[in-house]
């Protein structure tokens, strides 16, 4: 489903060059959920970026369920995350002025593929069923959180990316808001590659890796 | 992709606010721009249906001893095989009080291609001069009638004096207020006997005029739209400075709204919605909210003219006599123009923000210090820009510097533009570098220090308010100065002018008699007569040179004299005042301004000017400023002008021997006698004073709709300002927390809040100070030079200096007010769960 090969990625800074990536190789099946750690600025969220197709890398390959996003137009990497992904982020990213159901719809319809019977579900096992005319402003962090699960999940990705789903909430939240969303990755199928520095966010997924100095170890 | 424009457009669900700036900005900027161009449009109807009227664009005779034409002139002339046809003009009342025209006409002999003689069946023309007659007008003449316009034909209304009109006939291309009738009928409807107005010729039928008439050409009159063409400009030119100011609020209006969208745009590109796509998401949503704007604004301006056009119509028919309607009469074309302009303007301001927005990395979007970097960047080229626009201003001022004068009207308005442009383009600029250096000095002090950081973190956001502000200002200052001095030369010129305590205008058969007898009185210590004739400048000499022309000119006739002579002003003369004067006397003429700049004649030249014996040569001694005449006027003594151009009598200035007793008495005295005399009306005789209140009343009125739209522009700019806070003011409290926080209290910190933006409201003044100079100066030596054919001289009024800046604290203030007593009145838990929830 995602697969990383020699990946090098490296930004400019006033200081020189600063190199984040060097030489990256990862693999990551179908309906396998997989955690990747490492110390803050080691690279983990380039690495997420590089595999939802928001950045290119400087050298290697990085291919999505088969299609090496440097080959896509941005149009095309584009289409890949609204059909293909779903991402999760730390801080939410929800739309501040749509309601939590059209929220929650928002990334399904996009992809041109609404279900309402799961989205109705999906509202449901979130928790989120007496909250559906609210907006995310007037929901708590682990609501928001669980609705921005339910977001990407809406359309039934093939692959999840999270990018450090609990790091914005407390202990007892943010075990509640993981067990439902492995619950509900298991429920689709999807293939999960989450980023945390937890290892006892990590420790129920099927594999964990450690990022270091800009490579796996 | 629906969902995608939805979700960008929920944004205004939740800040209507911003919304309603943005259709603010596009409602105000259409309505002044669609307001003036549908007055524009509507005058260039009226001069259109003037023009393809019969009393335009033919000869004219009249009887060269003054007295009235009747009946029987035209009778023997067409005796004589000449080709004239009589017209007979007067006004009545309706019967609810309007005044309307009534043309009487023979349509048998009225001359070939005018729009009334070529216009019907040969039906249609019996009809129109066999009982029970007809009475055309225009379908807006209806309304003054008190009938609708599908309801009018057919019917025959009432006049004030009991006639009935002949049953109506709609005719669209008649002009306003006008009704057409057989002349039989007319002479009925005015109780005219055997009057007769004019008698018309077509142009160049007559060789000569018939012994004992005068023959006026046709070319001696000049096209209405020819000569209101520059009032228009100026108007359009004020509506483009409304538009512009307009579209700043439009532009600060949308850069808020993509700045705090730029979240929505980043998750919305993480969720698939390609970069190119949500480009043009916004720009359809440019156009939606354009159109919606543009609509409002243009049925605001409809509305605007209706209310601006009566006075309007007012000062074109003082100053150039041009008759327009003052019912809205607009083309197909207005309405697509109107909306093509706004959304064009909408484009061009929203078209800065929608390249930033595809420029910006997925991975920057939702960073707002990647919108800052951008702002840099945008300082950056602003001040490239206002360069540019500078150097252009320049090329323009030397360009105009080597022309003649009174050449480069478009290029006059281009050297203001660019100047008002490069002044916008560094305001923002030239306020950050002052707020950082300041900055720097005030590092002892830190809540200064804070509030001179925090005024730059908002200069992004105030920017365009200001830039608003400074151009509104500047134009405020400009046009007020102009129109200030403008009034103080006015009035000088007409004291000048005017020198006679009393004037009065008798019959031409009476004129002689009346000023032998008028000489005999105690009462007159000397006369000034005055007279008047068309004619055509037909050849100048200068030095070796000749130039050969065909310009229609008036000439006017005065005594020069103990009270005229001192104070008559010259602009140029050949050998000083005095000797002017003297060859005035001996038969050399003065020519007014217009006509020295617009045809480049300069004292000591010739003058080959026709007449009815034959062509005349006069030098020029000196020139002469003529303020308000739209025409080329040549000037010679009375007696020179009456016997070498066979020159009506006009007026006779009456200088009183005494002031004791008062003027009133003494005219009054003076109209009896007159009256037992020679029966003249107590209307014949005129106080001086009464002329001076009428051209001063004409010349407030000319002006009034500047001023009117130079208020209305600055108070669009007000709203930029006001709307750019609310806008910003729940960000700006989250900011002021922590400082609450640290122990400052509200009051000071709503007190903080005002100064900053007085403070930059004031920079903003000054910088409008010399700005508004140089407006003034170009208007005065440049535009209206070449709109108007006279140069004013440069005032600088410091009271209006003072205004501009107390109007840029004081706008600045009311802005601030709203949001700084919103802060004051926050409780103070509030502002730090405000802070909180960021």
């Amino acid at each position: 489903m995602l697969e990383f090969r020699q990946v090098h990625k490296a930004y400019a800074t006033p200081l020189g060059p600063l190199e984040v990536l060097t030489g990256v190789n990862l693999t990551l099946a179908a309906g396998e959920s997989l955690a990747l750690m490492g110390e803050s600025g080691c690279g983990k969220s380039t690495l997420l970026h590089l595999a939802a197709g928001l950045d290119l890398p400087d050298r290697g390959e990085v291919r999505v369920a088969g299609r090496a996003i440097s080959s896509l137009g941005e149009a095309g990497r584009a289409r890949l995350r609204r059909e293909t992904l779903g991402l999760v982020f730390q801080q939410f990213h929800l739309v501040p002025s749509l309601t939590v159901l059209d929220n929650l719809r928002l990334q399904a319809r996009l992809a041109g593929r609404e279900d309402r019977a799961w989205s109705a579900e999906l509202v449901e096992r979130l928790g989120l069923a007496g909250l559906a005319r609210r907006y995310p402003e007037q929901l708590s962090g682990g609501q928001q959180q669980r609705l921005a699960i339910g977001r990407a999940l809406a359309p039934r990705p093939a692959l999840l990316l999270a990018d450090e789903p609990t790091g914005n909430l407390d202990e007892s939240t943010a075990d509640e808001v993981l067990d439902l969303l492995l619950a509900l990755v298991r429920d689709t199928g999807s293939a999960l590659l989450m980023v945390t520095h937890s290892p006892r966010v990590a420790a129920p997924l099927d594999r964990c890796l450690q990022l270091s100095h800009g490579r796996i170890g | 992709m629906l969902t995608a424009l939805l979700t960008l457009l929920s944004h205004y669900r939740r800040h209507p606010g911003q919304l309603a700036m943005l259709l603010l900005g596009l409602w105000v900027a259409g309505a002044l721009w669609s307001g003036v161009q549908a007055i524009n449009a509507s005058a260039r109807d009226s001069y259109d249906r003037a023009e393809a009227l019969f009393t335009t664009g033919l000869d004219r005779l009249e009887r060269r001893d003054g007295e009235p034409l009747v009946r029987a002139d035209f009778v023997s002339l067409r005796r004589q095989g000449l080709p004239v046809s009589p017209l007979l003009e007067g006004t009545v009342v309706t019967s609810r009080g309007e005044r309307l025209t009534v043309i009487g006409i023979d349509p048998l002999t009225l001359p070939g291609d005018s729009a009334f003689a070529t216009g019907g069946s040969r039906g249609e023309l019996t009809a129109f001069f066999t009982p029970p007659w007809q009475t055309r007008l225009a379908p807006d003449t209806a309304p003054r009638l008190g009938l609708e316009r599908q309801a009018a034909p057919g019917t025959e209304p009432s006049l004030a004096n009991g006639h009935r009109l002949p049953p109506l006939v709609l005719a669209p291309a008649l002009p306003p207020d006008t009704l057409v009738v057989d002349i039989a009928v007319a002479a009925r409807l005015l109780e005219r006997g055997t009057a007769v107005s004019r008698l018309v010729a077509a142009a160049g039928a007559l060789e000569t005029a018939p012994e004992g008439y005068r023959l006026g050409r046709a070319d001696t009159l000049v096209d209405p739209g020819e000569l209101t063409a520059s009032f228009h400009l100026n108007l359009s030119a004020m509506a483009l400075l409304a538009l512009i100011v307009g579209l700043f609020i439009v532009q600060a209006a949308l850069g808020l709204a993509l700045e705090q969208r730029l979240g929505l745009l980043r998750t919305l590109r993480a969720l698939g919605v390609p970069g190119r796509t949500l480009v043009a998401l916004l720009a359809l949503e440019l156009v939606l909210l354009g159109v919606i704007g543009a609509l409002a604004g243009i049925a605001s301006g409809v509305w605007l003219a209706r209310a601006l056009l009566p006075d309007v119509a007012a000062t074109l028919q003082s100053l150039y006599g041009a008759a327009v309607g003052t019912q809205l009469r607009l083309p197909w074309h207005y309405w697509l123009g109107g909306l093509g302009v706004t959304l064009g303007g909408l484009f061009v301001a929203g078209s800065g923000i929608l390249w930033r927005a595809a420029r910006l990395g997925v991975l920057g979007l939702g960073q707002a210090q990647a919108w800052r970097a951008g702002f840099q960047r945008q300082l950056r080229g602003q001040a490239i820009a206002g360069t540019l626009a500078a150097l252009l201003a320049l090329a323009m001022w030397a360009w105009l510097a080597a022309q003649p004068a009174g050449e480069g009207l478009v290029a006059g308005f281009v050297l203001v533009g660019a100047m008002m442009l490069a002044c916008a383009l560094w305001l923002s600029p030239l306020l950050a570098a002052g707020l950082s250096g300041l900055g720097r000095l005030a590092r002892r002090r830190p809540l200064t220090q804070w509030a001179l950081a925090d005024l730059q973190l908002q200069l992004p956001r105030l920017s365009l308010a200001m830039m608003a502000l400074l151009i509104a200002l500047s134009a405020n200052l400009g046009v007020g100065s102009m129109v200030g001095g403008f009034r103080l030369t006015f009035l000088d010129w007409l004291d000048q002018r005017l020198t006679a305590d009393l004037y009065l205008r008798p019959p031409a058969g009476q004129f002689d008699a009346v000023q032998a007898w008028l000489v005999e009185r105690d009462e007159v210590a000397e006369l000034l007569p005055t007279a008047d004739a068309e004619s055509t400048l037909l050849e100048v000499q200068a030095g070796g040179d000749q130039r050969s022309l065909e310009v229609p000119v008036t000439l006017f006739g005065i005594t020069p004299g103990a009270r005229l002579t001192p104070t008559w002003p010259l602009l140029e003369t050949r050998a000083g005042r005095d000797a002017a004067w003297r060859a005035l006397e001996e038969g050399e003429a003065f020519i007014n301004e217009q006509l020295a700049l617009g045809r480049g004649i300069a004292p000591g030249d010739r003058l080959v000017l026709r007449s009815p014996g034959g062509h005349q040569r006069v030098t020029v001694a000196a020139i002469y400023p003529d303020y308000g005449n739209p025409r080329g006027e040549v000037l010679l003594a009375t007696a020179a002008l009456r016997e070498r151009f066979a020159a009506a009598p006009g007026s006779l200035g009456i200088v009183l021997a005494d002031t004791d007793p008062p003027r009133e008495r003494q005219a009054e005295t003076l109209s009896r006698a007159l009256a037992a005399r020679f029966a003249l009306g107590r209307e014949a005789l005129r106080d001086q004073r009464e002329i001076k209140a009428l051209s001063t009343e004409i010349f407030e009125r000319t002006f009034a709709i500047t001023r009117a739209l130079n208020a209305l522009t600055l108070a669009v700019a007000a709203l930029a300002l006001l709307a750019s806070l609310l806008a910003q003011a729940r960000e700006r409290r989250r900011r002021l927390a922590p400082l609450w926080a640290l122990g400052v209290t509200r009051g000071r910190l709503a007190g903080i809040q005002l100064t900053q933006l007085g403070g930059a409201a004031l920079a903003t003044g000054l910088a409008a100070v010399p700005l508004g100079i140089a407006i003034t100066a170009c208007l005065v030596a440049v535009i209206n030079v070449a709109a108007f054919g006279w140069r004013l001289p440069l005032h600088v009024f410091p009271a209006e200096i003072a205004l501009t800046l107390a109007t840029a604290l004081g706008v600045a203030l009311l802005a601030a007010a709203l949001p700084a007593l919103t802060l004051w009145r926050t409780p103070p838990r509030t502002l730090l769960a405000e802070e909180e929830a960021t």
